[in-house]
């Protein structure tokens, strides 16, 4: 599903690019899961990761496909085992908002909590369509439904990689989740997500 | 329970605590500026308005919101606990933990919690309770209490968070903030993962999904609540809101004005249990708690005045702006809320009594209402907590009495403040006269004696002519102001009243001076004496009405806000209340004022003061409750001076603290930054526009040795 325009999406992306990075956030925008795979290999080799986990979806699936990622293990199932020990963790999100910089995301499931928190750096993979301008625009879609019995279990908004200023008020990165975090945005996700 | 000890001795301790009070004073001041970065592109009155009315509901419908937010919750499968006190919710948690059979656990930061001392009671039953916050846990290995509500340990240095974790590693750890974050990643983290339970607070609950909403930083609250396969969250009553939708301007506001940021790094909205992962490769249900939390809301909640403070999104502003905090901190409060905010919740949670000292902290600036979210108007809370207190302890102390006798019975008052004038040196003199109720007791240390003068302002004016020269527009309007000296402009600063009806005698303004007025009753009102303030407040609605006149100023903003609150303090006695608002509208401060009247002559007729230059103190009341920050800064341009802008101009200058406070090295404290920003201006003349702030920094920068002198800003203008 597309929300916008093309000139639209390029707005709110370049937006979204602005603040994530305020907030210490890495992003990229690629034209299709091949690039996507190629900007992971980049990421793998740049970081020397050795063990990735990764919560399975289609874009995540071609993107690991294309990142032909044999120097690291790649876990796709009993993430609450690999999850502590990984060095990075991969997800797809549902939404981006590019007022504040926001992944949006269905986590219900808690191993998609599991590898966007607990290894020390986060991937994101997010379709480009699914920017959205405010964060009051991702409320409002989870909200339309009167039947709040179809609001999913846990959402996540995720703000940049995680960040304290208790000691002294200088802000650290990396606490108890990522001390990175990228954004990978997806142009044209393929597969039956992308109209 | 937890009882504070000697305040006195906690605020000596406090001040001497150089690391705390810098920390504060900084972040004060960097808050102010981030907090306006994070709101850009934003309207805050209007997310406040939002805010308030979203929140104003909930409180009118807490009752109803917590049955609907419960049915809703267990329709998903969340198991609902309606706690009537701390006790109750206490017990909850402990027997669900031995039911369980849960050893650690594992916590994220959670007012609620330490409210209902949730942890030192899983302590003495034998659980392991980690505090996983970052801020927390450093207070949690070294005993300490949180002195912010949003950040607990901002009272603490790097070398010494190094020394609490190194005694808790055993390892001898340097004093590098990067370091001893990742220390604590990897010591909590083992915690993490072996929980059997995680509890948490909840920022927002909305009753119509039964949906908890948990804003943080660190990603701890995140690893909390998917973990251990048992999530209890601690809700306060407080926390409901009606609607989903509700979430998006508290969402908005919250991290903005708490730590200045956009968004926090994370937000979850939970609605009912989720799965649990096991290192098995397993998948279970989650068990999802929630223990809605009363102690002391309802009460609160039927209370017509204090329901208010159930707007409150606990962001701490309260605290960050309010000049008694940033020097203070957190720990003389004594409980767990802190600030504004805590004094008024210290009430309802722990006890009456035990918000009898706290509330003497506030200074009634009025500072924190300009930036609460909540739109709640703290001040008056506070000023209401004192008057019931009065009533209540039954024994007012001897100045109280004093004043309760003295301050209705203007000549009685007036008489004496004559006989204070005559004596010279009043205050060291026994008897009445030290117990004066007027704004100068205490005053003595660190500052030269105000001067009582010989002959009062209304001595004065009573002599001049009273045949002003009627020219111009005013002349065929006619003209008549009443002016309202108040207590300081009349005997200590008559000065001020004189430039004053020079200036409108110029103008063409008739000026009259009403003999029968008295004081404004602010040091009645502030004290908790609503009768004694009620008197004034009829004398002079009395003395006023008489001298017929259209409009009324006055050279102290705290008068003119006494004033407008007249309706308020006869709330009561419904004649009285229509008079009162006639005159709360007709009053006004003389500078705003004066500003219409020469925007209106086109400032054509100020003398110009070629080339002098001048600074301006805001004054808390001059700003804060009427408003007024650019008109005297246009009177003074007008007027041809160069105005140097006061770093942290509308910082207070502690003259609160001489009638309100009764802790004078507080006071004097909030007065030296003060003076320390003056000196830092480097200019011969400091122009403000209210008579406290002028005999408060004035005896201030006299006991320096200074040679700044201080005006009021009529003073300044000349025609
Ligand atoms: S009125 Fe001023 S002194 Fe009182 S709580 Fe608010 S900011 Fe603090
Ligand atoms: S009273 Fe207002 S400013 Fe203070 S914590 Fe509550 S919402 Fe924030």
């Amino acid at each position: 599903m597309n929300l916008h325009d093309h000139d639209e999406l390029d707005r709110l992306y370049a937006l979204f690019k602005e603040q994530a990075e305020a907030i210490s956030a890495l992003v990229y925008r690629v034209t299709d899961p091949s690039a996507a795979g190629k900007k992971l290999r980049e990421i793998i080799n740049q970081l020397a990761v050795n063990k990735l986990v990764a919560v399975p979806s289609p874009l995540v699936n071609s993107c690991l496909n294309n990142a032909g990622a044999q120097t690291a293990a790649v876990h796709t199932t009993n993430l609450r085992n690999y999850a502590p020990e990984a060095d990075l963790g991969l997800s797809e999100v549902d939404l981006a908002v590019a007022e504040t910089g926001t992944l949006v995301q269905d986590s219900t499931a808690p191993e998609q909590r599991l590898v966007s928190t607990l290894p020390p750096v986060h991937v994101a993979l997010v379709q480009t369509g699914r920017l959205v301008h405010y964060l009051s625009d991702a409320i409002d879609l989870f909200n339309t439904n009167k039947d709040t019995s179809s609001l999913p279990g846990y959402i996540s908004f995720i703000s940049g990689p995680s960040r304290t200023a208790d000691i002294e008020r200088v802000l650290t990165i990396g606490v108890h989740g990522p001390e990175k975090l990228y954004v990978i945005f997806v142009d044209r996700a393929g597969g039956a997500c992308v109209e | 329970m937890n009882r504070r000890g000697d305040i006195k001795r906690d605020i000596k301790e406090a001040l001497g605590n150089k690391n705390l009070r810098g920390a504060l004073t900084r972040f004060g001041e960097a808050y102010l500026e981030s907090r306006a970065r994070a709101y850009a592109g934003k309207d805050f009155n209007a997310l406040r308005e939002e805010i308030c009315a979203i929140k104003r509901n909930a409180a009118d419908k807490m009752e109803d919101l917590a049955q609907r937010f419960t049915r809703a919750a267990e329709a998903r499968g969340t198991k609902v606990f309606r706690a009537a006190t701390a006790q109750e919710a206490r017990e909850y948690i402990a027997n669900l933990a031995r039911q369980k059979n849960v050893r650690q656990i594992v916590k994220s930061k959670s007012m609620a919690s330490e409210e209902i001392h949730l942890n030192e009671h899983l302590h003495q039953l034998g659980l392991e309770t980690v505090e996983t916050d970052l801020g927390e846990w450093i207070l949690q290995l070294s005993g300490q209490k949180p002195s912010h509500m949003v950040m607990p340990a901002i009272h603490m240095t790097r070398g010494e968070v190094a020394q609490v974790f190194s005694k808790e590693v055993r390892e001898q750890l340097p004093p590098d903030i990067p370091k001893l974050v990742k220390v604590a990643r990897q010591n909590l983290r083992r915690k993490f993962l072996e929980a059997q339970m995680g509890i948490t607070g909840a920022n927002i609950a909305v009753a119509e999904t039964g949906t908890i909403v948990i804003v943080t930083n660190e990603g701890n609250g995140r690893l909390t609540t998917t973990l251990p396969p048992l999530h209890v969250a601690v809700v306060g009553l407080e926390k409901l809101v009606e609607k989903f939708s509700d979430i998006k301007p508290i969402l908005e506001a919250l991290p903005r004005s708490a730590t200045a940021q956009k968004i926090t790094s994370y937000v979850s909205m939970i609605t009912g249990p989720t799965p649990v992962a096991y290192p098995d490769g397993t998948t279970g249900d989650k068990e999802l708690h929630i223990v809605l939390l009363d102690n002391g809301r309802t009460q609160m909640q039927a209370d017509p005045v204090f329901k208010e403070a159930l707007q409150c999104i606990r962001c701490a502003s309260c605290l960050n702006v309010c000049p008694v905090f940033q020097i203070v901190g957190g720990h003389v409060y004594g409980y767990v809320y802190t600030g504004g905010i805590g004094t008024v919740l210290t009430a309802f949670l722990n006890g009456w009594q035990n918000a009898s000292e706290i509330q003497n902290l506030c200074l009634g600036c009025e500072r924190c209402k300009l930036y609460c979210p909540g739109k709640i108007d703290l001040p008056r809370l506070i000023r209401e907590l004192r008057r019931r207190t009065g009533e209540k302890a039954g024994a007012p102390s001897i100045s109280s009495q004093v004043m309760a006798k003295v301050l209705p019975n203007r000549r009685l008052f007036h008489s004496l403040l004559r006989a204070a004038g005559i004596a010279q040196k009043p205050f060291q003199r026994g008897g009445m006269v030290r117990h004066l109720p007027l704004f100068l007791a205490g005053l003595t240390e660190g500052r030269s004696l105000p001067a009582i003068v010989s002959k009062p302002l209304r001595d004065r004016v009573a002599q001049t002519p009273k045949t002003s020269q009627i020219v111009g527009d005013n002349q065929r309007q006619g003209v008549r102001v009443g002016f309202f000296a108040g207590c300081l402009v009349d005997f200590v600063y008559p000065r001020i009243g004189e430039a004053v009806k020079e200036l409108l005698t110029s103008a063409g303004i008739e000026m009259v001076f009403p003999m029968e007025q008295t004081c404004c009753g602010v040091p009645a009102l502030y004290t908790g004496l609503a009768h004694t303030a009620a008197e004034a407040a009829r004398q002079n609605i009395t003395a006023f009405e008489h001298a017929g006149v259209d409009r009324i100023v006055t050279a102290c903003p705290t008068c003119a806000q006494a004033i407008k609150r007249y309706p308020e303090i006869l709330a009561g006695e419904p004649e009285w209340h229509q008079r009162a608002t006639t005159m709360a509208n007709q009053v006004e401060h003389v500078t705003g004022y004066l500003h219409g009247v020469f925007q209106r002559l086109a400032g054509a007729r100020l003398k110009k003061a070629r080339g002098t230059t001048v600074t301006y103190h805001d004054s808390c009341h001059m700003k804060g409750c009427l408003g007024l920050t650019l008109e005297p800064r246009e009177l003074l341009g007008l007027a041809g001076y160069n105005l140097v802008e006061l770093e942290c101009s509308d910082r207070c200058c502690g003259f609160g603290g001489s009638y309100s406070i009764k802790f004078p090295q507080l006071s004097r404290q909030i007065l030296d930054n003060k003076l320390d920003t003056v000196a830092g201006a480097e200019v011969g003349t400091l122009a403000l526009d209210c008579p406290g702030c002028l005999l408060q920094i004035s005896g201030g920068l006299t006991s320096r040795g200074s040679a700044v002198t201080v005006k009021h800003t009529v003073e300044l203008l000349d025609l």
